[in-house]
């Protein structure tokens, strides 16, 4: 019975992706590139990947700058998200009001966010550049988008706006399901606020912070959206971010057959991030039920 | 609890709000403003709203039938979606069979796949048959992610249905699918409701797959957005008003599921 209702799942999913996954690995082997004559599709064994590893320094400053991307913008997300879901858990009646208004940036279209936030950090007439400047934590002639120093970390700074909600949102819901019988117990025993959260409410939270934390990285990983609209990698190529990099080689370069050995690393790694999260999600959501 | 800790927290929350809506509700603001208004040296709050822009971009630069677009793609992402992973959420749920746990994984991957890593390929093959810069290549494409979306979402409303329930459905002579269809189904309706809207939202806001498959006849609002940004002379007030339209409708969406919103996120991990 089980195939039946699953056949036609599967069926979609690997004709769309699969199939795909493997035309990358095949394309990789091959010198496909729209951009230089002769370079048709042959087969050209590993030199795709020797390039890569020894011949592609951009490629690694993009994979660096990445590293930089997702450590900077998760770790701050996870500090914010729970620390926000911590003061909302003690006052549970506001938060009920409060949670649809917080919720309003990590439902926006990616893309929307990125223009909105060119829009606000304008180097003229920026409503954010503005007040920055005001209270002096930036320059008067400092462009947050346009300085090679301060671009990745205003790339940072927007994702941790769009996304820190959702750290909150997801540990909001964990504190409040968490039982109570320990709490008190502690309690008897004359345990203070400091002890409580450090020997109950974090152990208890730890599978779902885990969980959130592979959520998040995987998606800060693939990031896209916002910076192509927001500085398309630039200035020079201080926000360029692997999937901006491979988008680059493959529909700016037209160079499908290294293109497609990049999107294979990428893909590579989403998979390992995955494995991981599966475990996660598991522990997280405790035994399943079925 | 002390009435400065309370007073610290109030505090912090109000902050957190004025920090997450500022700059939504300025955009706002801009579709409404005149381009002196806009590009003011210091933020004007306070000014005579214009409501020039938004016929001028629907209308007259014609980015209706981009909105009709993205409703198109993200109806029939859902549609296909729901379909094809509402039973094989329930075989996940009820039934037992070989590589469960294998076959549960890959729904995961699926989810979490990198569009840049596999959209050449899929632009390739869309394009040898025949579906190149079509709405069904979008549809199709977003349904990587909101199938899997719905496999792992529904199961978990499946598992909370007792299955007793499914079995003494049989014993009144209904087979699987039947009880399935006519018993399980409606009762979790509200389920299937909510991970709609889910994948609806998703489908909307997506761009990588859309930019790369669709980028002209069946370009869809978010598709639309980048064109509208250029070097010199950006007319915030038009693309600002192409903002609103892509994001105010799933902000209302969002209010109807908020309740869903952690299954969802969570892969179903979390009830919220």
């Amino acid at each position: 019975m089980g195939p039946a209702f699953l056949l036609p799942a599967v069926i979609l999913l690997s004709i769309i992706l699969v199939g795909p996954f493997f035309y990358t690995i095949f394309l990789g082997f091959t010198d496909l590139s729209y951009s230089t004559p002769g370079h048709d599709g042959n087969l050209v064994g590993l030199a795709n990947y020797r390039r890569l590893f020894s011949d592609d320094p951009v490629f690694w400053h993009s994979v660096a700058t990445t590293l930089r991307f997702v450590a900077g913008s998760v770790s701050i997300e996870m500090l914010l998200g729970f620390g926000l879901a911590l003061v909302l858990a003690s006052q549970v009646h506001r938060s009920r009001v409060v949670m649809p208004l917080l919720l309003v940036p990590m439902m926006l279209a990616p893309v929307a966010v990125g223009l909105l936030w060119k829009l606000v950090l304008q180097g003229e007439f920026g409503m954010v550049t503005y007040y920055l400047r005001k209270i002096g934590l930036i320059a008067e002639d400092t462009s947050l988008l346009g300085d090679p120093h301060l671009a990745l970390s205003s790339m940072v700074m927007v994702d941790i706006w769009q996304w820190t909600p959702f750290v909150t949102l997801v540990s909001l819901a964990g504190l409040l399901g968490l039982p109570r019988a320990p709490f008190e117990a502690a309690m008897m025993d004359g345990a203070g606020r400091a002890r409580l959260f450090f020997d109950i409410t974090l152990p208890l939270m730890r599978p779902l912070l885990a969980m959130v934390l592979l959520l998040r990285t995987i998606d800060a990983f693939k990031e896209f959206d916002k910076v192509f609209l927001m500085t398309g990698g630039g200035p020079g190529t201080s926000t360029e971010l692997l999937s901006i990099y491979v988008y680059r080689v493959n529909f700016r370069n037209w160079d499908l057959g290294y293109g497609a050995v990049c999107a294979f690393m990428v893909y590579l790694v989403v998979l390992i991030l995955c494995k991981l999260c599966y475990s996660a999600l598991g522990q997280a959501g405790g035994r399943r039920a079925t | 609890m002390t009435r400065g800790w309370r007073g610290a927290a109030k505090a912090v929350v109000l902050a957190a709000i004025v920090i997450g809506l500022g700059p939504y509700l300025w955009m706002f603001l801009t579709s409404f403003k005149s381009r002196v208004d806009a590009l003011a040296d210091t933020p004007r709050w306070l000014f005579s709203p214009t409501l020039e822009h938004y016929p001028e971009v629907f209308l007259r630069k014609d980015y209706l039938p981009l909105v009709w677009n993205s409703v198109v793609i993200a109806v029939g992402s859902t549609i296909l979606s729901l379909v094809l992973g509402v039973p094989a959420a329930y075989a996940f749920a009820r039934l037992s069979f070989k590589g469960k746990e294998d076959l549960s994984f890959f729904f995961l991957t699926t989810r979490m796949a990198p569009a840049i890593s596999v959209v050449v390929p899929m632009f390739v093959l869309f394009n040898r048959f025949g579906l190149a810069d079509t709405r069904s290549a979008v549809i199709l494409a977003h349904s990587t992610f909101n199938l899997s979306l719905v496999v792992w979402m529904m199961r978990g409303f499946f598992a909370d249905i007792p299955a007793e329930i499914d079995e003494a459905a049989m014993l009144d002579g209904h087979t699987r699918a039947g009880a399935f269809m006519r018993v399980i189904l409606p009762l979790a309706a509200p389920g299937v409701a909510a991970t709609a809207v889910l994948c609806f939202i998703l489908s909307w806001n997506e761009f990588l797959y859309a930019f790369i498959l669709a980028a002209f006849e069946s370009r869809t609002l978010t598709v639309g957005i980048p064109g509208l940004v250029t070097p010199h002379g950006t007319l915030w007030g038009q693309v600002a008003a192409v903002a609103v339209v892509a994001t105010l409708p799933i902000l209302l969406f969002t209010a109807l599921v908020q309740k869903h919103l952690v299954r969802g996120l969570t892969l179903g991990a979390i009830k919220g």
